[in-house]
């Protein structure tokens, strides 16, 4: 492993960069009404001088209102699970974890769902109302992932395919539950089915919900960070990192609930989003290599980019309907898997 | 066929006195050969004397032609008019259980295409059991669907007047809205994502017959419609369907908060119009609900005096059905007298 330099560290991350503000300027840039590069510009600079008078066309406050948010959105839940992803694939020394295979998404929605339900009954403040879902989410998210851990073992060993199947029944059994609550409470007017089970970014948050978002990110992403050093040594085996003066129950303990955070964030404002959390890692590892010190935040690039790029194609191929985003990233990712899987890289 | 005769002595027993207009008895073997909506050629009894309603637009249907004696079961959702409640369930519309149905040994199955599977009628076909499917598109289809069923069901006579009925009132609101321009506007399915409705559902022809146009220009039925494209279009009119549980998180008062939807001028302003769901169900309910909509987004069609020219901000919802429709809830006046 070659030595971390600040050097490295940065011109990556300012590679990625580069990339997503490119994606993000060509997102904002397609949508139902057209919009020039430079009056966006000036928009944006008017709003945050909060002279939102100034904008250089009828459209400007559409283009700010509803298309960047929605892009930052994707940013985030993107950054979410591809570092989610990255850490499951690290702590499981399984290269096909991922929030989504595991049923971490799954469970996490049915936490999502089971927090709506009861909402209503339990006559919350309004600052602990934002919180609930995301809350229900996590909660969902970390049973899910203890189960499956527990489930995924042999003989007191993670074995890689238990693992892996323990998730995909989880993620059945999970959302076969969604359905039926879906289907039973059909009265109830909350997000649909395709919501929970595709996922799909095209919800307005609640101002208190995009903080709690955004801190839970930036808390959860930055305690994984933490750990980056620890997940390379446990590239080499549990025991060895143990050797090697590893906490590794400490590790674990902090990435299983970090990445349940993010995964129940993610998955509160935006449904089940498969593949994101699956495939970025794999794509920054053939990259930038396999250091979690580099490969922790190049993921959460990478999956911003991945996320952004796929909810413009699901907002547009079909204007003015919109597609599920877990649709898009479906089609786009499963034949990327099974490439990568064929060359032998997974 | 053994079965058979329990059956019709059963409906004998079940069908109320005053319409036991003698049980046919002699010839259980009579049938007849109908064409149904999806051009499907059935054989059925002469007469019916026990249906299994499969969807909630029908069952209404059925209590409109005042046959509800007749009606064995019907299904989860058949939720109006609330006596429908009480009749057997057979489970949802899209998966009844066959043999529940079976059970209650129908003469005739009704089922509507664009809610039912067609697995549903192929397993009734398999078990000798006929179904009658009707598959209208628009408003004027409707009600020449429910004269069809009456026909069908032996009912000719309270359809026809019942068709008549519904005819007459939307050519009532026609006279009194013609004049008018359309008003443009969002048909709100499902807020979170946005479902709005597509050009050929019959939803999108009950609007035209209120007064109103969607913005919303998709030949899906269902369309899942992105936000920016709706502020462009900039609809005068939200329309809301009222739910039953009345629980919308996102009820009409929280959109004004939300990003993206209070750029729209229908949500500053608050021209917003609630009806009923009467108005997803092609039944005859559905002449009221359309009366309503009118009402609300043409208010100054139906100022009735000087003093109400300026009550144009919020229409009670409810206040049309009386006024405007006094025969909407489906002609019940003769027929219940039956009913216990």
């Amino acid at each position: 492993m070659r030595p971390l330099t600040l050097r490295r560290l940065f011109l990556q991350c300012s590679l990625l960069a580069a990339v997503l503000f490119v994606v993000v300027v060509v997102a904002l840039k397609l949508g139902a009404v057209p919009v020039s590069l430079y009056g966006l510009g000036r928009d944006l600079i008017s709003v945050l001088l909060h002279q939102t008078k100034a904008l250089s066309s009828d459209y400007g406050m559409i283009v700010i209102e509803i298309r960047l948010p929605r892009i930052l959105l994707a940013i985030v839940v993107g950054a979410s699970l591809s570092v989610a992803g990255t850490s499951f694939q690290a702590l499981l020394r399984n290269p096909l974890a991922d929030p989504y295979v595991l049923g971490v998404s799954s469970g996490a929605a049915l936490g999502a769902v089971l927090a709506l339900i009861a909402e209503p009954h339990l006559a919350l403040p309004m600052w602990l109302a934002a919180l609930f879902t995301p809350f229900g989410a996590f909660l969902g998210a970390a049973a899910t992932i203890a189960a499956v851990y527990f489930l995924g073992q042999r003989q007191g060993q993670i074995d890689s395919s238990t693992l892996l199947l323990a998730g995909i029944i989880s993620a059945s059994f999970l959302s076969a539950i969604i359905m039926f609550l879906m289907t039973t409470l059909s009265g109830r007017d909350f997000r649909g089915m395709a919501f929970w089970l595709m996922g799909d970014l095209s919800s307005s948050l609640q101002a208190s919900l995009r903080w709690v978002l955004g801190i839970g990110f930036f808390a959860a992403a930055g305690a994984i960070y933490t750990t980056a050093g620890d997940l390379n040594l446990l590239l080499a085996g549990e025991k060895e990192a143990m050797h090697l003066g590893v906490d590794v129950r400490r590790v674990r303990i902090v990435v299983y609930i970090a990445a349940s955070i993010l995964t129940g964030l993610a998955v509160s404002v935006s449904g089940a989003i498969g593949y994101v959390g699956l495939l970025v890692p794999h794509v920054m590892r053939l990259l930038f290599g396999s250091d979690h010190r580099t490969l922790l935040p190049t993921a959460a690039f990478g999956g911003a980019i991945a996320l952004v790029l796929a909810d413009t194609l699901a907002r547009t191929v079909v204007a003015p309907s919109e597609l599920p985003v877990g649709a898009m990233t479906a089609i786009a990712g499963a034949p990327l898997f099974i490439y990568l899987l064929r060359r032998g890289s997974a | 066929m053994p079965f058979a005769a329990v059956a019709v002595l059963f409906s004998g027993a079940a069908i109320c006195h005053s319409q036991a207009t003698a049980p046919p008895l002699q010839t259980p073997q009579a049938y007849r050969q109908i064409t149904d909506e999806i051009g499907r050629t059935i054989r059925i009894p002469q007469s019916i004397h026990r249906i299994v309603s499969l969807a909630p637009n029908l069952t209404e249907t059925i209590y409109a032609l005042g046959v509800q004696d007749r009606l064995v079961g019907d299904t989860d959702y058949c939720d109006f008019p609330v006596e429908a409640q009480q009749k057997i369930k057979v489970g949802g519309a899209v998966n009844p259980s066959i043999e529940a149905i079976a059970a209650l040994h129908p003469d005739l199955v009704l089922v509507t295409r664009s809610l039912n599977r067609l697995e549903t009628v192929q397993a009734l076909a398999d078990i000798g059991i006929p179904s009658y499917a009707t598959d209208p598109h628009t408003v004027d289809a409707i009600i020449a669907s429910i004269a069809r069923l009456a026909d069908v069901l032996g009912a000719s006579e309270t359809g026809s007047t019942l068709a008549v009925d519904l005819e007459h009132q939307l050519s009532i609101l026609h006279d009194r809205i013609a004049s008018l321009s359309p008003r443009r506007v969002l048909f709100i399915v499902w807020t979170e994502p946005l479902i709005s409705i597509g050009n050929d559902t019959f939803i999108a022809d009950a609007l035209r017959h209120a007064g109103a146009i969607s913005v919303i220009d998709s030949s899906q039925n269902w369309p899942q419609i992105n936000l920016e494209e709706v502020v462009r279009l900039q609809p005068e009119f939200l329309i809301f369907v009222e739910s039953h549980s009345g629980a919308q998180p996102h009820s009409a008062e929280a959109l004004a908060d939300l990003p993206g939807w209070r750029l729209l001028n229908a949500v500053r302003n608050r021209r917003y119009a609630t009806i009923s769901d009467a108005i997803n169900r092609p039944a005859p309910r559905l002449v009221s609900a359309i009366a309503d909509l009118a009402r609300q987004l043409h208010p100054e069609a139906f100022a009735e005096g000087p003093q109400n020219d300026k009550e144009q901000a919020k229409p009670p919802a409810s206040s049309l059905s009386q006024s405007l429709a006094p025969n909407d809830l489906g002609a019940p006046s003769k027929e219940q007298t039956c009913a216990r």
